[in-house]
């Protein structure tokens, strides 16, 4: 009786069960985020020579249309490099003295410089397989130092933190992503708050309402998170909305990195290799 | 198990043009979800034991190179293949035109059902946001990744039939030529 009860609702039975395995699968990872599943580590090792194979013969023919084909306004911009070499030159020079009256200062006032993190560049070699998500994959794995929660930074300011590792190759998850969030501060008044992923942008959680921000302070990690140093830029508040009422203000923040031109990054590992 | 070896090795490779060539020539990080297009396929091509469990596996695929934890899209994917599995029935399963129509509805599908999953399990932020502004971009490179993708199937097919006609024409030839 059972078993033809079975074998009638044979179909609708093993829907039924792959659904709850689905959402227990699920489930079950969520509580396990920072850890990469052996499933996880076949897949990236699997599709990693291709994602590295695709990339270089991307770099290989978009190099060759630069470089010997699109060179429209070459010339113009030989001109405008020129010049702007010549400006550069100059900062230098100037900086080369603000350096020195630095070094001097330091040592006048015996001025412990915190211990330097040790980075490791990678190069980003593809990206969220969805729109929904701000994820990339760098070349580089637990092989090379690399493990999940660790920050990852350009000399822009801020990336994201590795999410999941394998052997030669890591995800990671963009401060722009909605499920990130950074301890950050404003650097002009140290107002405290979180910044939280948009998509293509962050927002600043937390502010108080009666902090005096502006459009064009610069935010910073706080560094009380956990995943980023203190001091690594964020990116600059555009716009500033106080409601009448409410403990917070709105505001929004153009994140510090031009993600879309994102080609090599630095993952802070910590302690020295 | 051919074609579920085929399903799988033909779904790494979109995986990999989904993450290491799309990101590089479509603006806006916009990129189509030629999985969604795929199990749409499998759900009208599929039984459910088989095409269930190799949609969740390809979800789970997807999960390893899209979003935080893995299982996610394995679920999505999963109801996106049982709901066009119950409909497949009731439809004119040869009009091409169906599957671009299952490709509009199934992304819609999708985004709730990815929302309504990360709101009741996760905390996914203000992912609603994201998901809205790029509902309806999503949508048509869906539908433009589709219609490529029918092109292509329509043309092996073809190829692969005119093949097939040549060697039955041929074993004629030899059965009745004396």
């Amino acid at each position: 009786m059972l078993l033809e009860l079975l074998r009638k609702y044979r179909t609708p039975l093993l829907a039924g069960c792959l659904i709850l395995f689905a959402l227990l699968l699920y489930s079950a990872n969520l509580r396990h985020r920072d850890h990469t599943t052996l499933f996880e580590k076949t897949i990236l090792q699997l599709t990693s020579p291709f994602q590295k194979g695709l990339d270089l013969v991307w770099k290989a023919v978009s190099g060759a249309w630069d470089r010997y084909l699109w060179l429209v306004d070459t010339e113009g911009q030989n001109t405008r490099l020129q010049e702007e070499n010549r400006q550069l030159k100059a900062e230098l020079v100037a900086l080369e003295e603000v350096r020195l009256a630095n070094e001097r200062l330091r040592k006048l006032l015996e001025f412990r410089d915190r211990e330097q993190l040790s980075a490791l560049p990678a190069q980003v070699i593809a990206e969220d397989a969805a729109s929904w998500f701000r994820t990339v994959i760098i070349d580089k794995g637990t092989d090379d130092g690399i493990r999940e929660g660790l920050p990852v930074v350009v000399a822009e300011g801020a990336v994201g933190r590795i999410i999941r590792a394998s052997a030669h190759d890591a995800r990671v998850l963009l401060i722009t992503d909605a499920s990130s969030a950074v301890a950050s501060l404003v650097q002009r008044n140290r107002t405290r708050g979180i910044s939280r992923g948009r998509g293509d942008s962050l927002t600043l959680e937390f502010a108080l309402r009666q902090a005096d921000l502006e459009v064009g302070d610069l935010v910073i990690s706080s560094g009380t998170g956990g995943v980023f140093p203190k001091g690594v830029p964020i990116g600059t508040v555009t716009r500033v909305a106080r409601e009448e009422y409410g403990l917070f203000q709105s505001v929004s923040i153009a994140p510090a990195v031009d993600f879309a031109r994102l080609e090599e990054v630095l993952v802070l590992i910590g302690e020295e290799l | 198990m051919k074609r579920v070896t085929t399903y799988l090795l033909l779904a790494l490779g979109l995986l990999v043009l989904q993450t290491s060539l799309f990101p590089r020539v479509l603006p806006f990080s916009l990129k189509p979800d030629l999985l969604l297009i795929l199990v749409i396929y499998l759900g009208l091509k599929e039984e459910i034991p088989r095409g269930g469990c190799v949609a969740l596996v390809l979800g789970c695929m997807q999960d390893v190179f899209a979003g935080t934890a893995v299982g996610l899209f394995g679920f999505v994917l999963l109801m996106t293949f049982l709901g066009v599995r119950a409909l497949a029935d009731r439809l004119n399963t040869e009009s091409s035109l169906l599957l671009l129509f299952l490709t509009c509805c199934g992304t819609l599908f999708e985004s709730g059902l990815l929302l309504f999953t990360m709101v009741l399990f996760a905390e996914p932020g203000p992912v609603w946001q994201v998901l809205l502004e790029r509902l309806l971009p999503q949508v048509a490179i869906n539908l433009a990744a589709a219609l490529v993708m029918l092109r292509i199937a329509l043309w092996i097919q073809r190829r692969r039939d005119a093949q097939v006609g040549d060697r039955v024409l041929q074993y004629l030839d030899n059965r009745y030529e004396h």
